[in-house]
């Protein structure tokens, strides 16, 4: 083993373990919106007023975060396009791929619009207020709105195909009967991910 | 005699590191060619549809049945072999250009030393240390074998490299098809003694963990063989290896 390999397996665990819990960790807690802005904002600031959040973040989230997103941008731009091949692994092989890069544009967007704009004009805790007036301007809402739909469609996409290729690449399914098992897994997880996700942006739609 | 006729474009180059250049050649139709059969039709006559006597096209070949890999080419933007591909099922005009992944030696001929340098790697053979009489061999169960042979068919042609988004002119992966030798060899009774050293030359450099998981390989494999499952069984070895080692250290 060496350091090409193992900086590849930590890639590809890193994208399940932690990055996708906390995606549906994430998704998971989106669902408050639709108890309104007292019960979110409760239930977000009661997470980060924990003196182990910010602990927790950087070392289940940003870290891993940040070193799957270098090496997964550079492993896509060393890609080499094949055009003539049209094969559904294939077209899922660019989208995994496109989904990351535009999912790491996202993330930017997202903690700009929930961290450091609300820092800036030191309104921070107001997590609902700041989502559902983004949502309702009348002349960026329908950016904003676009861009969330976008981000976590490229998000639920990217987590549930990278599920099949953890899966492949760690040797968990084997056959092809068992990587066409692991395919329909993965179909649900991004089905049952974006109904949720949806369900919770419809909210403050 | 019908007065149908048959038009190549052929992506041509006049020696290795040479600039290349398309040709066209119109030659006369004749039931039941294949793209072998044409291009020694133009070697006869090399007339391209200028009127022009060029350099015959040069091209490599030698089984004609699909088995020996050397014929392989990319015919109208899809690698294949070029004796199993047949005019009739075969869109005109027709394009054939060198495989892209390896260097060209002249026109269609390639240089594809880099996928029996990748066979070295893993070790891709049974280890003998004399010519001494070793005794019978063991016994190989007939599930066993039916997932050998068809591994076995591998004729290292290109195919599964030349379609790979992985594999290209400036890296060094293995490719699908020395994988899939890795996996062959590490099932059978004998090469088995030196499975570890086949597993590290897989976790080495451009090894098993630089495939993207396109799936490519499996689509225009023109034996069929299981090529994901392949690479899904070495990456269980790898696995198994990568996490002894980690708690060896």
């Amino acid at each position: 083993m060496n350091s090409h390999f193992f900086a590849r397996r930590v890639h590809s665990l890193t994208g399940i373990i932690p990055v996708g819990l906390f995606l549906v960790y994430h998704l998971y807690t989106q669902l408050y919106l639709h108890q309104g802005a007292e019960k979110y904002n409760e239930h977000t600031n009661a997470f980060y007023d924990s003196p182990l959040a910010i602990w927790l973040l950087i070392i289940f989230v940003y870290i891993p975060l940040f070193y799957h997103s270098i090496l997964g941008a550079k492993l896509s731009i060393e890609a080499t396009p094949q055009p003539s091949y049209h094969y559904f692994s294939h077209l899922l092989y660019w989208l995994q791929r496109i989904s990351g890069i535009g999912v790491l544009l996202f993330i930017f967007a997202h903690l700009y619009n929930t961290k450091v704009m609300p820092l800036m004009t030191d309104t921070y805790g107001q997590h609902f207020e700041h989502l559902a007036e983004g949502f309702a301007s009348a002349e960026t809402g329908w950016l904003t709105k676009s861009v969330y739909l976008l981000g976590i469609l490229g998000a639920t996409f990217h987590f549930a195909n990278g599920i099949n290729t953890f899966c492949m690449t760690w040797g968990l399914a084997l056959t092809p009967r068992a990587q066409l098992r692991v395919r329909v897994l993965s179909i649900i997880v991004f089905v049952l991910l974006t109904a949720v996700a949806l369900y919770s942006m419809s909210a403050i739609w | 005699m019908s007065n149908k006729t048959i038009t190549f474009k052929i992506l041509r180059q006049d020696g290795p590191n040479q600039p290349s250049y398309w040709e066209t050649f119109v030659i006369p139709y004749l039931p039941n060619s294949n793209v072998i059969s044409c291009l020694m039709d133009i070697q006869k006559n090399p007339i391209n549809s200028e009127g022009k006597k060029v350099r015959p096209v040069v091209w490599e070949c030698n089984c004609l049945e699909e088995v020996c890999g050397t014929c392989t080419m990319v015919i109208n933007g899809k690698t294949r072999q070029s004796c199993s591909a047949l005019i009739d099922k075969l869109m005109q005009p027709i394009t054939l250009q060198p495989l892209s992944k390896f260097p060209v030696v002249r026109d269609l001929a390639v240089d594809r030393s880099r996928m029996f340098e990748a066979l070295k790697r893993v070790k891709a053979w049974v280890p003998m240390d004399g010519y001494h009489d070793l005794g019978p061999g063991d016994k190989i169960l007939p599930d066993h074998q039916g997932v050998a042979y068809k591994l076995s068919e591998c004729m290292t042609c290109g195919c599964c490299v030349e379609a790979c988004p992985q594999y290209s002119r400036d890296n060094n992966f293995l490719g699908a098809a020395a994988i899939s030798q890795a996996r062959l060899f590490n099932m059978h009774p004998t090469g088995k003694l030196i499975a570890n050293e086949r597993l590290d030359s897989l976790m080495d450099d451009g090894g098993i963990a630089a495939c993207g998981n396109a799936q490519n390989c499996v689509e225009v494999c023109p034996k069929s063989i299981p090529l994901t499952e392949s690479i899904a069984e070495m990456g269980r070895q790898s696995s198994k290896r990568f996490w002894k080692t980690l708690f060896q250290i």
